[in-house]
């Protein structure tokens, strides 16, 4: 944005208020540079011959053509000679405001002001004009009464005044209530120098528009070059950088671009050639663009300069803008028909009164389909410069043009507008801040209706969601036992001659205290074969005929690894005198108290008793050499009578038995490991008589 | 110290050795054969016991709600015993409860091709479906379930919602009517019937059942947020502001209800009350892509589009599938002159349901 236009006036007001002297243009304050002075002083007449007689066309509501840029051109010289007259900076800055880039004159006002405030009474109008582009339209409208106010001749300029103020107003509601719009500068398609009318293809794909840039030509007196068209084409989303067309559409003189036709293979321009302008047709041939043809006379008029010309949706109309000398109203909409596309024969125009204002109308484009036209105006409701309106054919009438709104227009010029055929977009001409210089092309992009946000709401319909209803119990756990069988093999033999014995064989859970297997063994080889759970404690009993029955402890370990146990088991006769150990009488540690897995074999040995009535037998015990001899003794003593009152409770005749404790006076092993003392650890029975 | 624990071992090893091959006679051709046979009962048996083992550990490891794990330890059950049935069962029960639901149905369908009269693997089985969304299959399930077990309110009650979720609202009433004969005082099934009424479009009657659950329990937040924003739909915004109140009332933690209140402010052009309780619900529930979605809307009113953006952002990091981040979102980008990006989220949204981002994209994004 540019720097707040009244902000620099105000500053440079007081910095300057009590410095500045104003030199008059006068021989006596240029003594010692006579001939400059006289330079100054010729371009100085000559340049206010051009300034006074593009006041005369501005108030006159008419085109005041290059009459400002020339003014300018001799200012320029007399302001080198002397910068500091009050009056010349006056006249520059309205030079300068009345070009495409107003806000240049701003320095040139401030200037007038430090020097003389009173040099001119337009001063005022002209900071009101300052303020009203700047958006300060209270302050605008303060300087357009000061100006009425202390300028005995403004009732003159009431019709302008009275413009100036019903803009600053449109201007305060038009800014109050933005469009919902984008209006971006096309920067592609812009250059220091102006760029103006551009006109898109139905489609929007591709534009033509008119540019003051740098061309093959020779440029003007003041250094300008001739309008030329360029074309770009919308790729991607993006316009391409603009290529001037070729061949006879584009001359030594102004081409400016108005319209291309509906279908894209016409287009209308106009071409000023010596201050005249007239409008002209081409057609596109193949790629290229013919030589323009100048339109009908009714249309292209050399009593008037004929300009902006469109289409209507029929193509039997143009519309266009014309001028003439005696008109007071500056450009004003008409239009011209024809009867018969082949004849092109163009009526008389017809004025347009319903669009035309008391000030000059601009730019007009009619849509496709013929029910809005869009129009350029300096009267009406503007907002000041040129703005766009829009008029609607009802009931066979334009209808009266409104304003477009903010910030398609501006206080600066808007014109020029060019939309697509969805009215998605559109493209403007428009000077105003922060372009590339001159008039500049502007994208407008409408956001369509207000878009009301959503918000959303939540809820669980279902009970479910909260609850689950799933019935995700699972079946329960399983017992995991791991039964592991091993082979038990072995053979039964005579211990004092090693020959074989047949021998039934009982083997028992000690755990349970059941018998859990009974083999018999071969009656040639003694062998025996067998499977048992692992993991248990077993006791096994040997009965052979005339054999003293032999009985074991043994364990077999837990797990499937080691599967076998092999034995072999040494049977002994009924002799008188033999020593049998019974290996699976247990006690309490250091007590004579009898354990519970101690009855299986206890009842073998009541069995052995009851089966051979005439055995009598010695019940002993015996201890290793652990602590003293008489705690042994006493110990084994108690050991063995409890294994006497067990049998004797099971019926064995007391006369039968007899107990003897020995202690630890005959040992089997060693007493100097753990394996031998728990060797003599024992209980034995011993045969006294068969 | 460590040499002579290994010379101890050593010796300790070669004892061992030595005394278990002193028992061990050279054995015969028939005799190793059958040493050999009970060598592979011994095996088949501890393989038997390993599967039980990693079976219980996977029922220990579901209990924990590490249900991955559980899945494994079933998994090995199967492997030691093709046709256990409760590890297929339990391995099934786990991946539902994954929501692994194709790998659920897959279980199943093995469970029963092993044993078609494991009458609970059809419910489950059902699941499963219902989780893919093969609402026939779910369907065929739940009949066969019902079959064995006709008086099962939990498979009446799953088999209405199946029945919601095929929006045959009519049926889901039959089953939630036949779910309350089974259990009359339950506030869920009335709830839930009220649902049905509200999507067939009588929402008077789906209140009067929301209420009529509610005086059966009256501690249940969802079933007040259900009358809330039954009330707002018909317009009533001081009847659903009350039942949004009560809900809070019952769970100050129930977002819902925020969202909800929030919602109906907004509907009122209260925007600042809106977005207090936007921030309410983003407070108890930072992870509900509505909260952020409505915050966007707010934004974007207050023309902080910017922000509206990373609020949609965040709405649609959440929830990929949200419909009204997207089309708010489109409006921020718009506004921030990501004019393809906004087109890009009103399509997105006009795909998800949202009607708006119909009516945004066709008269916004064409040229």
């Amino acid at each position: 944005m540019k720097k707040s236009v009244l902000t620099i006036l105000c500053v440079t007001w007081v910095g300057f208020l009590t410095l500045a002297q104003n030199v008059e243009f006068k021989s006596s304050n240029f003594k010692a540079d006579k001939e400059g002075f006289k330079k100054a002083e010729a371009a100085l007449e000559l340049g206010d011959s051009y300034f006074e007689k593009a006041n005369r066309l501005l108030f006159g509501v008419k085109d005041f053509k290059g009459n400002f840029i020339y003014a300018k051109k001799q200012y320029d010289v007399a302001q080198n000679f002397n910068p500091s007259n009050a009056l010349l900076n006056f006249k520059i800055g309205v030079c300068l405001f009345n070009s495409a880039n107003p806000e240049n004159a701003i320095p040139y006002f401030n200037k007038a002001k430090e020097l003389d405030p009173n040099c001119d009474p337009f001063l005022y109008y002209y900071f009101g004009r300052l303020a009203q582009l700047d958006g300060k339209y209270d302050d605008a409208l303060s300087f357009y009464v000061k100006f009425t106010t202390d300028n005995k001749k403004a009732a003159e300029f009431t019709k302008f005044i009275d413009q100036r103020k019903k803009e600053c107003e449109n201007a305060k509601k038009l800014t109050a209530a933005p469009l919902r719009v984008w209006v971006d500068n096309v920067a592609i398609l812009n250059s220091e120098k102006d760029d103006i009318a551009p006109s898109i293809s139905v489609d929007g794909g591709d534009m033509l528009f008119s540019s003051r840039k740098k061309n093959e030509n020779t440029p003007d007196s003041i250094g300008e070059y001739d309008f030329d068209i360029y074309a770009s084409t919308l790729e991607k989303g993006n316009w391409s950088s603009p290529k001037r067309l070729t061949g006879d559409i584009n001359t030594k003189v102004d081409d400016v671009v108005n319209t291309i036709s509906y279908d894209g293979t016409t287009l209308l321009m106009h071409r000023s050639v010596n201050n005249q302008s007239d409008i002209f047709e081409s057609k596109l041939v193949g790629a290229n663009w013919s030589t323009p043809e100048s339109m009908n006379t009714n249309i292209s008029n050399p009593k008037y300069n004929d300009r902006f010309a469109c289409y209507n949706h029929t193509g039997y109309k143009i519309y266009f803008i014309r001028d003439n000398e005696e008109a007071e109203n500056g450009f004003q909409a008409v239009y011209s028909g024809m009867e018969s596309k082949l004849r092109r024969d163009y009526a008389t125009t017809t004025f347009l009164d319903v669009l035309n204002s008391k000030f000059s109308e601009g730019p007009m484009y009619i849509t496709i389909k013929g029910d809005v036209l869009y129009i350029a105006s300096q009267g009406h409701g503007s907002m000041g410069g040129y703005d766009i309106f829009v008029s609607k054919f009802v009931q066979g009438q334009w209808t009266a043009p409104v304003n477009m709104g903010y910030p398609i227009n501006t206080p600066y010029d808007d014109f020029f507008y060019s939309p697509t055929v969805n009215g998605k977009f559109a493209y403007i001409t428009s000077n105003r801040p922060g372009g590339k210089g001159g008039y500049d092309i502007y994208k407008v992009t409408y956001w369509g209706p207000d878009k009301t946000p959503l918000v959303a709401t939540e809820d669980f319909l279902i009970s479910s969601i909260m609850q689950p209803v799933n019935d995700n119990a699972i079946e329960s756990k399983v017992d995991v036992t791991r039964k592991f069988l091993t082979v038990f093999k072995g053979n039964t033999i005579d211990l004092l001659n090693g020959q074989p014995v047949a021998a039934t064989i009982d083997i028992t859970d000690n755990a349970s205290g059941k018998i859990t297997e009974t083999v018999n063994t071969n009656s040639a080889t003694g062998k025996f074969l067998i499977t048992l759970p692992s993991g248990k404690n077993y006791g096994i009993t040997v009965k052979a005929t005339n054999y003293l029955f032999h009985s074991e402890n043994f364990d077999l370990p837990d797990g499937g690894e080691d599967n076998i146990v092999s034995k072999t088991i040494q049977l002994k006769n009924v002799a008188v005198g033999n020593t049998i150990t019974l290996t699976n009488i247990f006690f309490d540690l250091g007590k004579a108290t009898l354990r519970m897995e101690s009855n299986a074999e206890l009842d073998r040995l009541v069995k052995l008793m009851n089966d051979a009535p005439k055995l009598k037998i010695e019940i002993s015990g015996h201890t290793d050499n652990t602590g003293s001899a008489a705690m042994n003794e006493n110990l084994s003593q108690q050991r063995a009578s409890a294994v006497v009152a067990y049998l004797i409770t099971k019926g064995i005749d007391t006369s039968r038995l007899t107990a003897k404790g020995y202690g630890s006076k005959k040992p089997i092993a060693t007493n100097d490991t753990e394996s031998g003392r728990q060797q003599n650890r024992r209980t034995e029975f011993k045969i006294t008589s068969n | 110290m460590i040499f002579m624990k290994k010379i101890q071992l050593f010796f300790l090893f070669t004892f061992y050795i030595g005394n278990y091959f002193a028992q061990v006679e050279t054995l015969s051709a028939k005799e190793k054969a059958f040493k050999d046979s009970i060598a592979q009962i011994n095996e088949a048996a501890n393989a038997s016991a390993e599967g039980k083992e990693a079976y219980n550990r996977g029922i220990n490891l579901f209990g924990e709600k590490k249900l991955i794990d559980a899945v494994k330890e079933f998994e090995k059950a199967i492997a030691s015993d093709p046709k256990f049935l409760a590890a297929y069962y339990n391995k099934g029960v786990a991946e539902n409860e994954l929501e692994a639901y194709l790998a659920s149905a897959s279980t199943f369908n093995k469970l029963i091709s092993i044993d078609s009269t494991y009458t609970k693997a059809y419910f489950q089985r059902a699941r499963a479906f219902q989780g893919l969304k093969e609402f026939d299959s779910a369907e065929k399930n739940y009949e066969k379930a019902l079959k064995f077990d006709p008086n099962n309110v939990k498979i009446i009650y799953n088999y209405g919602v199946l029945r919601f979720m095929q929006q045959d609202y009519k049926d889901a009433i039959a089953k939630f009517t036949r779910c309350l004969q089974l259990e009359p005082n339950s506030a869920f099934y009335l709830n839930d019937r009220g649902s049905c009424y509200r999507m067939l479009g009588d929402l008077p009657k789906a209140i009067l059942e929301y209420e009529e659950a509610t005086k059966r329990n009256g501690n249940l937040a969802f079933i007040y947020n259900n009358i809330g924003t039954t009330k707002k739909k018909m317009k009533d915004f001081p009847g659903a502001m009350l039942a949004f109140n009560k809900a809070i009332n019952v769970d100050p933690n129930f977002y819902m209800a925020y969202v909800n209140r929030g919602a109906t402010y907004f509907a009122q052009a209260k925007y600042t009350e809106a977005e207090k309780d936007f921030l309410q619900a983003k407070q108890v529930n930072e992870k509900n892509a509505a909260v952020y979605a409505n915050l966007a809307s707010i934004l974007i009113l207050k023309k902080e589009f910017q922000k509206a953006l990373e609020n949609a952002d965040v709405a649609i990091a959440l929830d990929k599938y949200y419909g009204v981040a997207y089309l708010n979102r489109g409006i921020a980008k718009e506004m921030l002159r990501d004019m393809k990006g906004a087109c890009e989220d009103w399509q997105k949204a006009r795909d998800l349901g949202v009607d708006l981002g119909k009516s945004y994209y066709s008269t916004n994004c064409n040229n």
